[in-house]
């Protein structure tokens, strides 16, 4: 009997740790619906408390954002921000497209343009803020920010990539300052190659990841074949009906070229397809490579290195030799990720919320001092009271300045994996599987293979 | 009364299995049953679009050629994984079970590979993979490890198979060390007093008496090494040029970067229904050959 009495309170402690479980998970639902009516109720009590989610597909700044919303909040008591992390590099679209699907999407979206794009219906059109953000952004930033027309999302980084330089390494060899715009053709990055092999250290590091391949070099052929974003969306869209064929293409044709040379100089080229960003980074920094195939965003790695140099700059990748061609003297530029803001769940409040927070964090002192220092990056508006320390981001703003740049918009409207299956490709090219024709029949039939779809 | 007892032992049955089986309903059968009708919509999160299509997404999973030739990929992967980590696992138990000093030690050392999660163990073998063995290969003019094994076909589907059984060895062993303590000690000592070599001791009697724990460590071995996502992505990504991926990856890749969710989810179904019939099809042939001792 008295055993039975033990198996009953056990039996009892149970039910009420399953019964505690289930109002646990009751009592959630039925605050977070109070939250909704409070903020239904709002609008009639005037603007009190409201509530923000952000959502960041930055996930290795999450916690200068959170900083920066304690210091909004501070600023704004009735203003909340409370920021949806994403791990790096993984899982980041899944986790926005779940929240969209169970109708509890993010207020505001920090997320690449091409996502902005495809979910364009979801955000809210931002038109009426159009003028005013011309009125702060740097010439062509809001231009370029736009999608299918449409303002959706508000610029705030800028990144742009071609071949950085090692300006210690270069000049060691050249033996004087290195001005970069000698260099306009292939045969003249081929020349300086060649004395920078001779002086016993690595010509070029071309990092052997499908997204540096596929997105960056290769990509560079849809936005090479004009300065209009509208042009090469025509382009790629002749690739994917058959109108057009890379093996005949220009420009496709010059990339590969340049990618030869590269090829035989890589420092990498015994075992091509290694691919370990933080090692290619940092034997450039240190300088056993002159330069590299890569953009602002290195910094990150480079800049926190202990015994690195100092001094870096940029060059364009050059399609061929003569100077004059598009290309040879422009950096591809793009603003690779924008604040867009929801419109298929949020309330009225939180939208006008949102976009005083984004203003304030684009404007003010302590979001610029954030976004340019403590992120590293660079921020296309005109009036910026902080100084970078990212010596590549300010080469690229020197080319930014004098309109040096390749609008590479045209990636915003490619399909979501063009870059790891074109990558792919070019991979085999890197490491010698196919030649050539393989590599651009390969690409030519991804291109072809999702018109079908 | 026996109604009576009929209540009481269904309310205890509920009280102790219920919560598991709401959970296992809840996570599980509800999910896999939503699964299953998506793979008959034009699914899309984009656009909420939920047509019912069918069978189009089944008939697309047959044309992707990639789909099936990564579903024999990962044939050939689980086939190696699971003959390697058994074997392993069965000859580690053996020699942790014969009474030499230090076992405690040794188990534990083999069984910590599976408190690593999947991800930072890829990192870690990665590094091992890309870096130090290609280091040593240089230095000591070893040829095979000269590259990285990660970046040629071949020798990133062995790392895979070596990084994953290296896992699971520590695991598959603790289950066969329990299944050799059970095998009766007469029976071991009547053997040794027949004269049976150690060979033939572990041939004849050993290896028919923990049967059980093979059907075990087979069936855990194989359902994990189909389903094994998170070795892939850290180790090699599925590359180089994505000549590894295993079928899981290319299902999360087909999904959820390149859009197309609804053939995803069949091909997951597609997964689900091979790793079924492999897993119970071999539970049951070596279920065949139990004995009693």
């Amino acid at each position: 009997m008295k055993k039975f009495k033990g198996i009953r309170w056990t039996a009892m402690l149970c039910l009420v740790l399953v019964i505690s479980m289930l109002t646990a998970c009751s009592t959630g639902n039925t605050s977070s619906t109070g939250n909704s009516q409070q903020e239904g109720g709002q609008s009639s009590q005037a603007a009190k408390n409201v509530k923000l989610t952000f959502f960041n597909t930055s996930a290795e700044v999450n916690t200068v954002f959170e900083e920066l919303f304690k210091k909004y909040h501070e600023l704004n008591p009735n203003v909340t921000i409370e920021l949806i992390p994403t791990p790096i590099g993984g899982a980041q679209i899944q986790k926005f497209q779940s929240l969209l699907a169970s109708g509890n999407p993010a207020t505001i979206a920090n997320l690449d343009a091409g996502t902005i794009l495809q979910y364009k219906d979801k955000f809210l059109d931002l038109e009426p803020e159009k003028a005013k953000y011309e009125e702060l952004t740097k010439e062509g930033a809001v231009e370029g920010a736009l999608l299918d027309g449409k303002f959706l999302g508000i610029p705030w980084s800028a990144q742009g990539y071609g071949l950085l330089y090692n300006k210690r390494v270069v000049e060691e060899v050249i033996g004087g300052p290195f001005d970069p715009s000698t260099i306009q053709t292939r045969d003249a990055l081929e020349e300086l190659f060649k004395k920078i092999e001779a002086a016993g250290k690595a010509p070029v590091m071309v990092h052997g990841a499908d997204w540096s391949l596929g997105a960056h070099y290769l990509g560079l052929t849809y936005s090479l074949q004009s300065d209009n974003v509208d042009e090469n969306r025509k382009f790629v869209d002749s690739l994917m009906d058959g109108s057009a064929t890379l093996a005949d293409n220009p420009q496709f044709n010059g990339l590969i070229d340049t990618f030869d040379l590269l090829k035989k100089y890589n420092a990498r080229k015994n075992d091509p397809l290694v691919a370990d960003y933080n090692k290619d980074s940092a034997d450039f920094a240190k300088g056993d490579a002159a330069f590299y195939f890569m953009g602002d965003w290195t910094w990150a790695v480079i800049g926190t290195l202990e015994n690195r140099d100092e001094e870096f700059g940029l060059i364009p990748v050059p399609i061929s030799n003569n100077p004059e061609d598009f290309g040879n003297t422009q950096v591809a530029y793009s603003q690779p990720k924008l604040f867009a803001i929801d419109d298929s769940g949020s309330s009225a409040e939180q939208q006008e919320a949102a976009k005083a927070f984004l203003e304030w964090l684009v404007t003010s002192q302590e979001g610029q001092e954030a976004i340019v220092s403590q992120m590293g990056l660079a921020l296309p508006y005109k009036d910026v009271k902080v100084t970078s320390t990212n010596v590549i981001s300010n080469a690229v703003e020197q080319y930014v300045d004098q309109g040096k740049v390749i609008n590479i918009g045209v990636i915003n409207y490619l399909p979501q994996d063009y870059w790891s299956m074109t990558g792919a490709s070019m991979q085999k090219y890197l490491s010698g599987i196919i030649d050539r024709n393989a590599l651009a029949g390969e690409v030519q039939a991804y291109w072809t293979d999702q018109a079908r779809k | 009364m026996i109604k009576k007892n009929f209540l009481r032992n269904t309310g205890t049955f509920l009280v102790f299995g219920g919560p598991s089986i709401f959970a296992f309903i809840a996570v599980i059968v509800i999910p896999f049953f939503v699964g299953l009708y998506l793979t008959f919509t034009s699914w899309d999160v984009r656009t909420a679009d939920t047509a019912y299509i069918g069978l189009a997404n089944y008939i697309e999973v047959f044309q992707d050629k990639v789909f099936l030739g990564q579903l024999w990929f990962t044939l050939k992967y689980v086939f190696f994984t699971v003959l390697i980590a058994n074997g392993f696992a069965f000859f580690i138990a053996l020699l942790l079970t014969s009474g030499g000093r230090g076992e405690q030690w040794l188990r534990t050392g083999f069984f910590t590979p599976n408190l690593i999660g999947g991800i930072v163990l890829g990192y870690l073998w990665q590094t091992l993979f890309s870096q130090v063995l290609p280091y040593m290969g240089q230095k000591y003019g070893w040829s095979l490890f000269q590259t990285s094994w990660l970046t040629s076909t071949n020798t990133a589907f062995w790392a895979l198979v070596i990084a994953t059984a290296w896992q699971l060895i520590g695991y598959l062993m603790i289950i066969y060390i329990a299944g050799f303590s059970g095998v009766p000690t007469d029976v071991l000592e009547a053997a040794s007093i027949d004269g049976a070599s150690r060979t033939a001791t572990i041939q004849k009697v050993v290896l028919p008496l923990t049967i059980p724990a093979i059907v075990i460590c087979v069936f855990i071995s194989l359902s994990r090494s189909f389903l094994t996502y998170d070795i892939n992505l850290a180790l090699t990504k599925g590359g180089p040029f994505a000549s590894t991926e295993l079928a899981t990856y290319h299902i999360v890749q087909k999904a959820f970067l390149s859009n197309q969710y609804g053939v995803g989810q069949a091909e997951a179904v597609v997964l689900f229904a091979v790793v079924a019939i492999i897993a119970l099809t071999q539970s049951y042939l070596l279920k065949r050959l139990e004995v009693e001792s």
